[in-house]
């Protein structure tokens, strides 16, 4: 799987016998997994279209392209959906999607390398990086501020970090 | 039942004294705190609290709308990871 694909759901089996599949979508707005067709499968099977029909419990139902019996949508049934990084829209500044900023080298003001960025957190104050260090015990939680996180470098794969003092 | 208005909001002592001490240094530090149940007044805006779940320290940076409401609510004890796929964060 290339590294500029993000997951962006997965099938969920069957719904009824005509064809439709149940899909799950990891997207922060459920629908918009529609959007970002082609969508793409491990062994590299792509999707051209997703037309969503309607929602069921926990999913959403969609007609894809190339499913056209109930036996096609239950042999896909856990399979993961991936879709093209550039699909995703633009951000504006200091605006970022996990899937960029998860991975990237965290160093302090100084050069010294704090760790990388393992996930992004939101428990609803504000974002935190959760940071997984080579010398930390367990991971830790840097509040993604512009005091804290003073520059992140997408290109260069590194931000650098002023973290608060009783942090590290 | 809700609490009593006369009595006032309920705040462990050491988190107004560390609250305190901190704004009075005026330094960049993240103040530790365990008193998940304590309230979130107006004098705590704008410094960041780290909050114990039981596991770890959660920093909790407090903004206006959080009065009133308690620590714990932004530190939980679950942790659910999900996927990235298009999920944005914004640096504030």
């Amino acid at each position: 799987m290339s590294n500029d694909r993000v997951i962006v759901g997965s099938f969920a089996g069957a719904f009824g016998v005509r064809g439709e599949t149940r899909i799950k979508s990891f997207c922060a707005d459920p629908a918009a997994i529609a959007d970002y067709t082609p969508l793409y499968t491990e062994d590299g099977r792509s999707f051209t279209t997703v037309v969503l029909t309607g929602q069921a419990k926990g999913a959403l139902i969609a007609r894809v392209d190339g499913i056209v019996t109930k036996e096609d949508a239950d042999a896909l049934k856990g399979v993961n959906l991936f879709a093209d990084r550039s699909h995703l829209p633009n951000l504006p500044d200091d605006e970022y999607y996990h899937a960029d900023l998860i991975g990237l080298e965290v160093v302090d003001t100084g050069g010294t390398v704090l760790g990388h960025v393992k996930s992004v957190q939101n428990h609803g104050a504000a974002d935190l990086l959760e940071i997984h260090g080579p010398g930390l015990k367990t991971t830790v939680l840097l509040p993604f501020t512009l005091a804290a996180v003073p520059t992140v470098d997408l290109a260069a794969g590194r931000i650098i970090a002023d973290p608060p003092d009783g942090l590290f | 039942m809700a609490r009593s208005v006369w009595k006032g909001p309920f705040v462990d002592a050491y988190v107004l004294k560390k609250a305190e001490a901190v704004r009075e240094s005026g330094k960049n530090e993240v103040i530790k705190i365990w008193s998940r149940r304590s309230t979130i007044l107006p004098q705590f805006v704008g410094l960041t609290f780290a909050v114990y779940n039981g596991q770890k320290h959660i920093p909790v940076n407090v903004t206006e709308d959080m009065i009133g409401q308690k620590f714990g609510e932004y530190s939980p004890t679950r942790t659910y990871y999900g996927h990235a796929a298009d999920k944005k964060a914004k640096r504030k």
